[in-house]
């Protein structure tokens, strides 16, 4: 066991090497620069002549995401990060890779927008990580940390949920997460290591042809293809769904946010305690798998839930899609790059209970 | 179309014409501010209204150009400066654009726009400031890093092969290539008001000096000890002479550019390349200078390398919808209604 100080990028770049990443490809961009720049630092101590392990900062985005297709083909631990633009960037080719169903990580380390927006932390990219991203039916495994912890720990489950499910993994931070500065423990990890019959290394008598594609062009056959992969969705949904709770089981109001916002939200439940306010907080951990069964059952008494995001209103949509309308769910936003204060989101909460007590 | 041409020149502009009120965030000593300089200071030359100019960017510290110039602009997306200003100009070949980039904005993400807006040959100006370096993500490698360079991204040295941009320009087919550094003011007005009488994509390099992450790189270009050996400015049908007192000439061995001391009776101005602008092949030799060729050492070129006549593309877009609408006919919407090309939906 070793504890450090660290930023949340460079938490989550030392967990890529102890994770046994064999390739990262970046491009710079703030607020996860460090990644590229700790990697590039760091990786080439552990390269051999027998296991190459190679940080490679490429030409853009677009060609991030795709060296990323080429060695995850290869049967590679492979991981990429960027922060929102260059993730909208890399949507061609995630949209590829889930079809051609290989095994990679990619974090978003998540800015506000739309288009350049700014620098500092948002939940914008919400929907296009948990609906597609790109186009076509497909699903990223989506893990949402809320500490510098959580950067490193989620980049260990990361690579073995994408290994697990052929599918790739996405771990959507944020600017505050990605640059804040935490206590962070590292365990001792063993490498697992998934057999990958599928992957390019060269054909033996003994294994059969593989073409890695995404490419079906029968309808019939691509249907096939599709379904196989709703299956597997199914499976995930099944087997990974995550979440935390904070003072639920006698909570009458429910906060319901990730990321940076449930650490703010996890302060708030405290505060609306504090006034006598029987609150708690919800986090979902994986955004896919959304972790609705479990809020379908905290809706059965609870009286009220308030999703907090730093967009407009996405995850929201799920919440209550979860619930199905047996609970009011309400939402609080902060756009631009603003966050909240524990208060403001104390506030709303008073604010609606004074009006539900009204009606 | 072409709402501004028919407005009256109005009177007189001045550099300050062009300097908007706004603060300017580059840091302190960045090689930026000269070029900002020059730029507003041509302006008022161009004899244009300054709604008739239009400065496109893409993203970095170069990039943010747009604010610093008081007419139309668009800070755009990071490599997509290029085609942006492709879609203006097609649909406002009126206009008078300027396109600010750097040297990863330009020949890094946005590499592949580049080479089709500098072949296309749209009727535009591209200014390419080059500090080799990214500046404005504060200190990785660009593809004009040179092999060896330690940044943030190359902990270890740079082992990537750079780009010349000079070599790719002609490569692409760009009908302009030039060259100027930021600390030669006069020389860079001179560059930017030819780039701009230039019919077609005029693209200029500036060697930009980012004190922060990539401290003098180009200094051997300007600095007094250095300058004169190292940087050969080209004129037009003039000699290629350089060096102290110029003193030293370049003159062909073959295809091999060879340096020649013209103090030793051996070799007189007679004999030396004469710059030719329109000459391609001379151009491409000009342009590998920058490579170290065959390990001679070559002064670094400045000036205009290469720049022909071509038909621009919104020109040859327009010819030809006018030489096909003479061929077929402008229709009437009633013909088009009531002739024979119509289709039932099922
Ligand atoms: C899609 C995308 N990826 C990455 C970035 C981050 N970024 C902004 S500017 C830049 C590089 C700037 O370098 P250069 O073009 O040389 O300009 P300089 O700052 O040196 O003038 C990068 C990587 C971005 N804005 N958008
Ligand atoms: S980082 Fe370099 S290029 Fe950018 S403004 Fe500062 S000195 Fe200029
Ligand atoms: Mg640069």
């Amino acid at each position: 066991m070793e504890t450090k100080l660290m930023k949340g990028n460079e938490a989550l770049a030392e967990a890529a090497i102890q994770a046994g990443c064999d390739a990262y490809f970046g491009y710079p961009i703030t607020p996860q620069s460090e990644v590229l720049e700790y990697l590039a630092r760091e990786i080439p101590k552990y390269s051999t002549k027998e296991h190459i392990r190679v940080v490679l900062q490429a030409e853009s985005e677009i060609a991030s995401i795709n060296m990323v297709y080429g060695a995850a083909g290869a049967g590679f631990r492979v991981m990429t990060s960027s922060s929102s633009p260059g993730i909208s960037l890399m949507q061609e080719g995630i949209s590829y890779i889930a079809g051609a169903e290989l095994p990679c990580l990619i974090v978003n380390v998540n800015r506000a927008g739309p288009g350049l927006g700014t620098i500092q932390p948002g939940q914008g990219d919400y929907f296009q990580a948990t609906k597609g991203g790109g186009h076509g039916d497909y699903k990223l495994i989506v893990l949402a940390p809320s500490s510098v912890q959580e950067m490193a720990d989620f980049v260990f489950l990361g690579f073995d949920l994408a290994d697990k499910y052929r599918n790739p993994v996405m771990i959507l931070s944020d600017g505050a997460i990605g640059q804040m500065m935490e206590k962070v423990t590292f365990g001792k990890y063993n490498v697992h290591k998934t057999e990958k019959p599928w992957a390019t290394t060269g054909k033996p008598e003994s294994r059969g042809r593989n073409y890695i594609t995404s490419l079906h062009i029968q309808p019939e056959k691509l249907e096939v293809h599709n379904l196989k992969l709703i299956e597997k969705y199914k499976e995930i949904e099944k087997n990974e769904v995550r979440y935390e709770e904070i003072m639920t089981e006698d909570a009458e109001y429910i906060f319901v946010a990730y990321g940076l916002s449930a650490r703010i939200c996890h302060k708030a439940a405290i505060i609306a305690r504090e006034k006598g306010i029987k609150a708690g907080m919800f986090r979902p951990v994986t955004l896919f798998p959304f972790p609705s069964k479990r809020l379908n059952e905290l809706a059965e008494t609870a009286k009220l839930f308030l999703t907090a995001e730093l967009n407009s209103g996405q995850m929201v949509e799920d919440v209550r899609l979860a619930v199905n309308g047996k609970v009011n769910v309400e939402f609080y936003g902060r756009l631009g790059g603003m966050v909240p204060n524990p208060e403001e989101i104390v506030n709303k909460l008073e604010n609606l209970i004074s009006k539900e007590n009204v009606s | 179309m072409n709402e501004t041409t028919n407005l009256p020149v109005l009177e007189k502009l001045t550099y300050k014409d062009f300097a908007p009120d706004q603060d300017v965030k580059w840091c302190p000593g960045c090689g930026d501010y000269s070029i900002l300089k020059q730029v507003q200071g041509i302006f008022p030359e161009l004899g244009k209204r300054k709604e008739e100019f239009v400065f496109i960017s893409g993203i970095g510290c170069s990039s943010r150009f747009p604010y610093y110039m008081d007419t139309y602009g668009m800070h755009s997306i990071h490599g997509r400066a290029t085609a942006i200003a492709a879609g203006l100009k097609a649909s406002r070949p009126d206009l008078d654009i300027w396109i600010v980039t750097g040297d990863g904005d330009a020949m890094s993400i946005g590499g592949n726009h580049l080479i089709h807006t500098l072949r296309k040959n749209f009727n535009l100006n591209i200014l390419m400031f080059n500090n080799e370096i990214y500046g404005l993500t504060k200190g990785q490698y660009s593809p004009t890093s040179h092999v060896g360079l330690v940044t943030k991204s190359t902990p270890f040295g740079s082992i990537d092969e750079p780009f010349n941009p000079a070599e790719l320009a002609l490569g692409a087919k760009s009908t302009f290539f030039a060259r100027s550094l930021d600390r030669d003011p006069k020389h860079m007005k001179e560059i930017l008001l030819e780039a701009h009488d230039h019919k077609g994509t005029s693209f200029v390099e500036i060697y930009q000096n980012c004190p922060v992450f990539n401290d003098g790189t180009f200094f051997i270009y300007s600095e007094k000890g250095t300058k004169k050996e190292e940087s050969l400015y080209l004129e037009e049908g003039k000699p290629l002479i350089f060096g102290e007192n110029n003193s030293k000439g370049i003159k062909f061995d073959g295809f091999k550019p060879v340096v020649v001391d013209l103090t030793d009776g051996k070799n007189s101005v007679n004999d030396l390349w004469i710059h030719d602008k329109r000459d391609r092949i001379k151009a491409t030799i000009l342009a590998s200078f920058a490579n170290g060729n065959n390990g001679t050492h070559l002064p670094r070129p400045f000036g205009i390398f290469y720049s022909i006549d071509k038909p621009t593309y919104e020109e040859t877009m327009l010819h030809q919808i006018e030489e096909v609408t003479n061929k077929k006919g402008k229709p009437k919407l009633d013909d088009i209604l009531s002739g024979d090309k119509t289709w039932v939906i099922a």
